[in-house]
């Protein structure tokens, strides 16, 4: 474990520890129970959280998913089934997650509302299957048993609180590795995190899987809570009440989650004791969550963007290249005369209904060398480039990365294969920090030395960093430095010196210049400024109106009488 | 079981014609609207709380019509001001959260779940077809749903109003800069939902438990039918609504199956889900 995850989990478990010792210590047995309330309700928040606050998608059958943990939970009980109610609490939580895939399975894999729909079906058919079947032991009222060691409502509160704090710090560990970085990646931008090789159903279904099984422990911890359940507990309505808080205070964030449990617990208490109808309380939480999301952020974000300000304050990392490059000491990367084609790409063509975009269009990248693509707008440049990199729905003519065909594959396993490409508007989501964005982008965790190597090699600030403190044009570097973190054969870059300035596009391409040797990975670049063009690239392709009109050497092309005219027109009639 | 298949012809009348509002919201103003239902139900509980009071059906008619439209115009107008250059999946976790807050207020404006008596607005039988009576309830909700299926698809496709509102829902912003008068139409949209589910609602209430929950979940049923029509055809959602209803009511009617009648629509939704991802791909520009 890094030293500042260490010490992260260590605040959590002190702070858990006081709270609990406190609540226990000083409150009386109606206030723990209320409390026990507002930790498993924090636990099931976690869960919706993961799904809806950590990865954007709607899901209103959370609470579905809890009453399978909890009927399991006492059906074991009933049964007498061997081992303890933690065994069954696990055993309860594995159970919902079958159920989780069998409905994510179908909707996950198309984009847009579908999971919220069918979540919401799933919870209006299985509210009136639970009512019918009701809970084992709820009619002869046979108790949910804890085991001693738990049996008073002060030692249950503390097993809660454990529970609690474990799922937290598993998520907040999680939350760095590839898979977990996707799921915030995702909700800001599908085509970008399927970029970085990954499948994004499988990354969907996952975050809704885990969330499945938080909910069903939930759903045990109540049984065990409460000792006899009612279906009530577990309708539709208050799925779709636990989807709102979330909504409202940012469920993916442990302190998010229990400021969630807290209102859904003690809300409707003080309406209670003001002599108010409870229900009211609903209410209040629609207009919050729908406060929060016109607003874009929500109550535990709000709070940690305030304590950020408080001891750090408020301040926008620019880039830092730490040398002075001179233009004239960049020299493009020497190139094997035998190269062979790390990307050959063979007679393309795209068509937008009678529109051609790309027409019969063919070139080679050769292996270890820095290739320009360039043209006036609209010349199919970033069509060319979402075709290599999969993210068109057809073309025809053929694509070879190392020889091998790539046709009809998915972005995903493009990327897999070894093609990685940046944006020319950067999808890098801003709640990630830098090193989470890094481990999303290489596929793997980096050593820390690595990735600060790499990161102060591209003048981009250190791994613990959040994206939404770094400027734009930092941005665009790190979009570039998590490609290579990839190490893939071969990088698309689609105009990297957009934003730049002109001294920080000279160090930039010194970078690039450096890629191949480097990282032994081969580049084709996208740009319009000219000066960068010039600097790194061994040859050039351009395109116009979807055709090459010319590839070479680049002094040679740039001086070609065609290609300055297809950039800055024909004044003077110098193409005869 | 024939006879119980061809009652649910009245209700899937109406989960047509909400399915159809929903497509028809969805199309114009890019939103996926989980109150849809629930804008009905204010409407019809407004018309049955009046009626109680004794004041003459029509009035209380008109004057739920009424109620179900200004809801509609108020949570268009909601949406417009602060989400029209909102992402799709959060217009949406928008209206479930209005969903949430109209239930709240429902149930306790109206007395919980609490029944009450709804008048039969069109009682009695329209005819006998092999031996099989025909409600006049499933003759009008399925002339309505029709009507409205071909109003809506020749309004679109017909009049220069339909135009704009095609051109609004792909580039809200162009739209606007060309004159498209975007407020006033996008509310119109709503408008014209909320008048139509209302209708469909009012009409089917004395069938169903009469309480503000079940029927603004009358909506899962109405996006299973939207579902079918890949929330683009009319045709599709206007069929997909009455075979649904059709199969609620066979399921109604064989013994075994009749407490699971609700998992009807749940099931359908999974069916065309793994029917339409055969061809997934990148439809969202994100």
């Amino acid at each position: 474990m890094k030293r500042a995850n260490l010490k992260s989990a260590l605040t959590t478990i002190l702070i858990a520890c006081v709270a609990t010792i406190l609540i226990n210590v000083t409150l009386t047995s109606y206030w723990v129970f209320l409390f026990t309330g507002a930790v498993v309700a924090a636990i099931a928040l976690l869960g919706v959280g993961l799904v809806a606050s950590r990865a954007g998608m709607i899901s209103l059958c959370q609470m579905s998913f809890a009453a399978i943990g909890a009927w399991v939970v006492a059906w074991l009980n009933v049964k007498h089934a061997p081992g303890t109610l933690l065994l069954w609490i696990l055993l309860g939580g594995l159970a919902a997650v079958p159920f989780g895939i069998a409905i994510g399975l179908p909707a996950l894999r198309l984009r847009g509302i579908n999971l919220a729909i069918v979540t919401l079906g799933f919870a209006a058919a299985f509210d009136v299957i639970l009512l019918s079947y009701t809970f084992p032991g709820q009619t002869k009222f046979i108790f949910v048993q804890r085991p001693d060691l738990f049996s008073s409502d002060q030692a249950y509160f503390a097993l809660c609180v454990a529970v609690f704090v474990i799922l937290a710090i598993a998520l907040n560990l999680l939350s760095q590795t590839p898979l977990g970085a996707s799921w915030l990646a995702l909700r800001h931008s599908e085509r970008g995190t399927a970029a970085h090789g990954v499948s994004i159903p499988q990354s969907k279904l996952s975050a809704f899987a885990l969330s499945a099984f938080i909910s069903g422990l939930s759903g045990g911890l109540l049984a065990g809570q409460l000792g006899t359940l009612v279906a009530e507990s577990f309708t539709l309505m208050v799925s779709m009440v636990y989807f709102v808080v979330t909504t409202m205070a940012g469920a993916h964030l442990a302190e998010g989650a229990i400021f969630g449990g807290i209102l859904i617990i003690f809300f409707p208490e003080v309406l209670r004791r003001l002599g108010l109808p409870q229900d009211i309380g609903n209410i209040f939480f629609a207009l919050g969550a729908t406060q929060a999301l016109s607003m874009g952020g929500t109550m535990a974000e709000d709070f940690r963007g305030l304590v950020r300000k408080f001891f750090k304050g408020k301040k926008i990392v620019a880039s830092g290249f730490t040398d002075d490059v001179a233009l004239a000491t960049v020299v493009p990367p020497v190139v094997n005369a035998n190269a062979r084609p790390m990307l050959d790409i063979k007679n393309v063509t795209v068509r937008y209904g009678s529109v051609v975009a790309l027409n019969d269009v063919s070139f080679t990248v050769p292996e270890g060398s820095v290739v320009g693509l360039i043209g006036p707008n609209g010349a199919g440049k970033s069509t060319l480039i979402d075709g290599v990199t999969g993210f068109l729905a057809a073309y025809e003519g053929s694509i070879l990365l190392d020889g091998k065909k790539l046709d009809g594959l998915p972005a995903h396993l493009r990327a897999r294969a070894g093609i990685r490409r940046t944006w020319q508007h950067t999808r890098i989501a801003p709640q990630l920090s830098v090193g989470e964005y890094l481990t999303l982008a290489a596929g793997r965790r980096l050593q820390t030395e690595e990735s600060v190597a790499l990161l102060t090699w591209m003048g981009c600030p250190g791994p613990l960093t959040t994206i939404s403190q770094i400027d734009a044009g930092t941005r665009r570097l790190l979009d570039v430095a998590g490609v290579i973190a990839a190490r893939p054969k071969i990088v698309l870059l689609d105009e990297p010196a957009a934003g730049l300035s002109h001294q920080e596009s000279t160090q930039l391409a010194a970078r690039i210049a450096q890629i191949p040797t480097r990282f032994g990975t081969s580049v084709l670049m996208v740009e319009h400024d000219m000066d960068l063009v010039r600097m790194v690239c061994n040859t050039i392709v351009v395109l116009d109106f979807g055709k090459v009109i010319a590839a070479g050497p680049t002094q040679k092309v740039l001086a070609d009488p065609r290609v300055i005219k297809a950039y800055i027109g024909d004044p003077e009639g110098l193409v005869a | 079981m024939f006879t119980s298949t061809v009652a649910g012809l009245a209700a899937g009348g109406a989960y047509a014609l909400i399915g159809v509002c929903l497509v028809f919201t969805y199309r114009l103003v890019s939103v996926v609207n989980f109150t849809g239902a629930a804008i009905g139900a204010v409407g019809t509980f407004a018309m049955v709380m009046l009626r109680e009071q004794g004041i003459p059906l029509p009035i209380c008619i008109l004057v739920g019509l009424t109620f179900g439209t200004v809801t509609a115009t108020l949570l268009g107008a909601v949406m417009m001001k602060w989400f029209a250059g909102a992402p799709a999946q959060t217009k949406a976790a928008v209206t479930v959260a209005l969903l949430v807050g109209m239930i709240a207020l429902g149930l306790r404006i109206t007395g919980g779940q609490h029944p009450r008596p709804f008048p039969d607005l069109v009682p009695g039988a329209a005819f006998t077809l092999a031996g099989v009576v025909i409600t006049r309830a499933a003759l009008v909700t399925i002339s309505l749903a029709f009507i409205f299926t071909i109003a809506a698809t020749r309004f679109l496709n017909h009049t220069r109003m339909g135009l704009q509102l095609r051109a609004l829902s792909e580039r809200p912003v162009t739209a606007e800069l060309i004159g498209i008068p975007v407020r006033r139409l996008s509310i119109g949209v709503w408008a014209m939902a909320g008048l139509a589910t209302t209708i469909a609602l009012m009409i089917i209430a004395p069938q169903r438990a009469p309480n503000f929950l079940t029927f603004s979940m009358l909506v899962v049923p109405a996006f299973a039918a939207a579902l079918i029509g890949g929330f683009r055809s009319f045709w599709f959602t206007l069929a997909g609504g009455i075979a649904l209803g059709l199969l609620e009511g066979m399921a109604a009617g064989l013994s075994s199956l009749a407490q699971f009648r609700s998992a009807v629509p749940f099931l359908i939704i999974l069916a065309v889900l793994m029917w339409s991802q055969r061809r997934a791909r990148w439809d969202e520009a994100r």
